[in-house]
């Protein structure tokens, strides 16, 4: 199995090298227009340059900082309607069928509307990012809070959990790993309409610099663009889930089961070698 | 509330503990009606180690829930201590047969948490948790989570959270049913301890003969359509039961005989 591990690594990293090694000699070939398809070289040196004029770090922070603030926004609204429209089966009657027809219209469509309404700045980019945010992670935390497992909901009767003890004990850490799903899915949103809103104008953001790269011929910089924005995607995944698993140990317990069982097995089949 | 002036402060009679009037339960299904429970009177006196035996359908469950307060009975009334059961509460602790440990929680803060819905502070809890924790012989498991514990301690756990709020009445639903024939005969041999040692009352629902011949000092067997009680009987057997003694096979065949089931097997 180790071995098979080995070389599954290999293949994948002679995929990966091969790969770049094609578009680079493709790009150096003169087949195609160098300044349509930079070399890889190019891009890195080109990444390089805007990192050290300090150009790549405004456009991220810009960037950064909508996708957070929007995030932050959408999730808290979110959760807080949704845990409200459970607990709450008249708001929940009410204002349902207006949540879902909103929900069903693609959060992209909003972007010239908002635009209009908020402006290039920075209100109408944190609008959209917090519009598309609150979907999921609306449903979910509904869904979470109002399918309270009800066996736990018994336990924790029969041991005198009631009121604001109850929910803040039971029904919410009940709801977290469905919360926890919308949030996850909400990641990629915020970064798909953070995108969105700075291609449709903007003065500083990653997705700015890729639309303004294109107007002066610049492809090199809108593959660094590009890259940024997939580093940012997969570091965010990434923090989401360390954070998870820091503050929630109990979340997500047959991931960390078959890990156990792995271990297990490698520290077996480590043992006889050393 | 139905709130009733004690007036027996002389201890010439055993006041009981639980005292359950003509009790009635109908479930209202959309195919029609099912009497769950039909009429059953019985008291249980504090100290008793009661097990209700019956098939499925005999209403044991419905018996115990109503105890629980998680279910109204159709008509008659249920009173602990001389007052009328309105709903859940710490008085009477509840080990169901799926654990119900809650996942989020240490095995500590599962067995603290009746103290904390009661607003006691963190080294009460802690200290009430830490000795429940030995005494169901799991002192080292507190800081681990439930995902992380075989069934029997999970249930082990939830006794000594059902137990931490000292409740007056302890109920349990089939709660070794789920186990394994080893870690049940030891969780059994634990809670015979247990309830030896504390005098806990308990009211224990199984479907399984011999288990209740082992653990209760008093066997309630139920029957269903409709579900009642159709034996009450005191079990003095010496303890430790050896359930292969004339004594311990002559109240089995008697017990099987009661609720239908054909001995000869």
């Amino acid at each position: 199995m180790a071995f098979k591990l080995k070389q599954n690594t290999v293949a994948g990293a002679l995929g990966t090298v091969g790969f770049f090694a094609v578009w680079e000699a493709i790009s150096r070939s003169g087949l195609v227009n160098n300044i349509m398809l930079p070399a890889p070289t190019t891009i890195v040196l080109s990444g390089w340059e805007l990192l050290a004029s300090g150009e790549l770090l405004r456009h991220l922070g810009a960037s950064l900082w909508r996708s957070l603030l929007g995030f932050v926004v959408g999730s808290v609204l979110a959760i807080a309607v949704g845990v409200a429209m459970a607990q709450l089966p008249l708001l929940n009657a009410t204002i349902n069928p207006l949540v879902q027809m909103f929900r069903a219209i693609p959060a992209l469509a909003f972007v010239p509307l908002a635009i209009f309404w908020f402006g290039i700045g920075e209100l109408s980019k944190v609008f959209l990012i917090a519009w598309g945010v609150f979907f999921p992670v609306w449903v979910n935390t509904y869904l979470g809070v109002r399918d309270t497992n009800p066996l736990l909901g018994r336990a924790a009767a029969s041991l005198g959990a009631r009121g604001w003890r109850k929910f803040a004990f039971v029904v919410i850490p009940g709801a977290l790993p469905f919360i926890i799903a919308g949030l996850r899915v909400s990641l990629s949103v915020a970064l798909v309409l953070l995108v969105a809103s700075e291609l449709a104008g903007a003065a500083f953001g990653v997705g700015y610099l890729i639309q303004m790269s294109q107007q002066v011929f610049r492809v090199d910089y809108m593959f660094v663009g590009l890259i940024v924005l997939g580093i940012m995607g997969v570091v965010a995944d990434f923090l989401f889930e360390g954070a998870v698993r820091r503050l929630l140990p109990w979340y997500g317990v047959e991931k960390s089961l078959r890990g156990a069982a792995g271990n297990k097995k490698e520290r077996k089949l480590a043992e006889p070698a050393a | 509330m139905n709130v009733r002036v004690d007036v027996s402060t002389a201890s010439a009679v055993q006041r009981p503990l639980i005292a359950c009037h003509d009790l009635g339960h109908v479930y209202d299904s959309g195919r029609g009606r099912t009497v769950a429970l039909d009429r059953v009177s019985l008291t249980i006196q504090p100290g008793e180690f009661v097990c209700v035996l019956g098939p499925s359908g005999c209403g044991k469950t419905t018996l115990l829930n109503i105890l629980a307060g998680f279910v109204q009975p159709s008509h008659g009334e249920v009173l602990i201590n001389d007052y009328a059961i309105a709903g859940p509460s710490p008085e009477r602790g509840v080990v169901f047969q799926d654990y119900s440990l809650f996942p989020w929680l240490t095995a500590k803060a599962n067995v603290g948490f009746g103290l904390r819905m009661a607003g006691r502070p963190a080294a009460e809890r802690d200290a009430v948790a830490s000795d429940l924790l030995r005494q169901v012989g799991l002192p080292e498991a507190g800081d681990k989570y439930p995902f992380e514990l075989s069934g029997g301690m999970k249930q082990r756990i939830a006794i000594a959270r059902a137990l931490a709020t000292r409740p007056a009445l302890l109920l349990m639903d089939e709660p070794f049913a789920a186990l394994d024939a080893m870690t049940r005969a030891s969780l059994q041999t634990r809670l015979i301890d247990l309830q030896q040692r504390s005098a806990q009352t308990i009211l224990f629902v199984t479907h399984n003969i011999a288990e209740a011949l082992v653990l209760g000092t008093r066997l309630i067997v139920m029957s269903p359509n409709p579900g009642r009680v159709v034996e009450d009987i005191a079990v003095d057997l010496e303890r430790p039961r050896r359930r292969t003694s004339p004594a311990f096979n002559e109240l089995y065949d008697h017990v099987a005989r009661a609720i239908g089931l054909d001995t000869a097997e």
